[in-house]
């Protein structure tokens, strides 16, 4: 029953998880650059919720739409402001704009709303419902069901739209995609713009049970990296599979030892991957893509 | 005939290295024109710049329109087509993804010439829901071409598509070609084969190191002149 319990509590920071990992590897995938303030987004979405919870004294659910829309905003200015000015220079100069992206977000985050933990509101209510001997917060139902429809959508755009071939091309080969009439610099602001809404989402999903501080996209950045090497470097399954592999994996240890005890084997597991299986879960199909 | 491709003076290079210099030709809206030269005589260069894949500068008129400064996405929009050397099909999207994507807007249209390409090449609709990279040489080769047809190109830029092909499957490719070169779309055809590209087209002209040193009615190319442009000698 206990594993149970650990399972449903796995599987709902799984969920929260793996939109953070998904808006990372989409954006990987679309650049080749590594966005390090998809973390710092994450926490923006959970503060813009935050924020916006007494100005819609509402549940979550219906700040949802705002935060998306907020936070792909977002996602505009900063592929306009640290990305598009830099894509033809070596790719370290992205690495170092997101960082200092990641940086500015976390003190004005600091600035505006100081540096003590805040709470979103719950996506639905704060009961917990008894089903079978397990406890289960409705906060951990909606954020799996709400993870799941977002990540669902994402995936049926990517499939069965123009849209989503569209940057599906942009992804796999950009100047091949420009020569098949795709307008790739609108691709790349689109695709940032969906990174930094699935990183805001995750943040209001997460805010009201983990709760957010102007810094803890740091640990969250972390951890989208470990599920994209996990699942396999530019694998979106893969990412999404390795998210909810990490969110087990640390609910797991953390109940039996305790969560610094869980950080640290995450990254022993990591270098442990690194070392055994570089490709992670999914590398056999990245490897076929190229 | 008027004009549907004008290209004067044209230079192109890679850093510092110039590939093509003053080059000039034009193309008749529905002639098919073969590239002709040596490996490294500037063809695929001439049709990435008259696509902006590469820095270029002189004038490039496409049906009395100056494309200078136009990004590629609105140059292949006004009606160009471009198939690329080694065909570079988006490998993890599946046959049917690979000739939506470069399809019109509207869904029904781009439906029905997805099935008008599938007309041309049946063996890509029998692969319709496969990955591109699970293809066969030859089947991509087809797949690149289909899809730059999807756009409904005026123009047709083919760069080296026998390169890598059996001679049967070289032959069947330039068959299709000439379908497509038969319902009006202008062509113009980069290919180390002369003896294959003169079949399907009945101008020439020749690149000799990022220079024209010919051009003209393939019945006006002596044997020496191709020799020259191909051996230098």
């Amino acid at each position: 029953m206990a594993a149970l319990q650990l399972l449903v509590n796995g599987v709902a920071l799984g969920a929260a998880y793996a939109l953070v990992a998904l808006g990372f590897v989409l954006v990987l995938n679309a650049t080749s650059a590594v966005n390090f303030a998809q973390g710092d987004l994450v926490m923006a979405g959970g503060l813009l919720a935050v924020a916006l919870a007494p100005l819609i004294p509402l549940p979550g659910i219906v700040l949802l739409p705002v935060v998306l829309v907020l936070m792909a905003a977002l996602g505009l200015l900063l592929a306009l402001a640290a990305y598009l000015p830099l894509r033809r220079r070596p790719p370290v100069s992205v690495f170092i704009s997101t960082i200092a992206v990641g940086i500015i977000l976390q003190n004005g985050a600091a600035i505006l709303f100081g540096p003590e933990p805040r709470a979103a509101p719950p996506l639905f209510g704060d009961d917990t419902l008894h089903i079978a001997g397990l406890a289960v917060p409705e906060q951990s139902l909606a954020i799996v069901a709400v993870a799941g429809l977002l990540i669902g959508a994402q995936q049926w755009v990517f499939a069965r739209t123009q849209l989503g071939r569209r940057l599906r091309a942009t992804a796999q080969d950009p100047e091949m995609a420009r020569a098949c009439g795709v307008p790739v610099t609108a691709m790349i602001l689109v695709t940032f713009a969906i990174g930094a809404a699935c990183a805001g989402a995750a943040g209001l999903l997460l805010a009201n049970r983990y709760f957010v501080t102007p810094t803890s996209g740091g640990d969250l950045i972390l951890k989208a990296y470990i599920a994209v090497t996990v699942g396999g470097w530019g694998s979106v399954p893969g990412a999404v599979v390795g998210a909810l592999l990490i969110a087990l994996f640390e609910v797991g240890v953390s109940s039996v030892l305790s969560y610094p005890v869980a950080l640290g084997a995450l990254y022993l597991t990591l270098l442990a991957i690194l070392v055994l299986r570089p490709q992670g879960l999914f590398g056999e199909a990245v490897r076929r893509r190229g | 005939m008027s004009a549907l491709l004008t290209v004067r003076g044209l230079t192109a290079g890679y850093g510092g290295a110039t590939a093509l210099d003053d080059v000039s030709l034009s193309l008749a809206a529905g002639e098919t024109v073969a590239l002709l030269g040596a490996n490294g005589a500037g063809k695929s260069t001439l049709l990435k710049a008259l696509l902006g894949l590469v820095p270029a500068w002189g004038e490039l008129r496409f049906d009395g329109a100056d494309l200078g400064g136009l990004a590629t996405e609105t140059r292949v929009r006004r009606g160009i087509g471009y198939v690329p050397e080694g065909r570079r099909v988006f490998p993890g999207m599946s046959v049917r993804d690979n000739l939506e994507v470069a399809g019109l807007p509207a869904a029904r249209e781009r439906a029905q010439d997805v099935e008008r390409i599938f007309a041309l090449f049946p063996d890509l609709a029998l692969k319709s829901g496969e990955s591109a990279w699970r293809l066969s040489g030859g089947q991509q080769q087809m797949l690149s071409l289909g899809r730059a047809l999807m756009g409904r190109p005026r123009l047709l830029l083919l760069d080296e598509p026998s390169l890598g092909l059996s001679p049967r499957l070289a032959d069947e490719l330039f068959v299709a070609v000439r379908r497509i070169a038969g319902t009006g779309t202008a062509v113009l055809l980069a290919e180390q084969s002369a003896a294959r590209a003169l079949t399907v087209a009945p101008r020439a002209v020749l690149l000799r190191v990022g220079r024209v040193v010919g051009d003209g009615p393939v019945a006006s190319l002596s044997e020496e002149t191709l020799r020259e442009v191909f051996f230098g000698v």
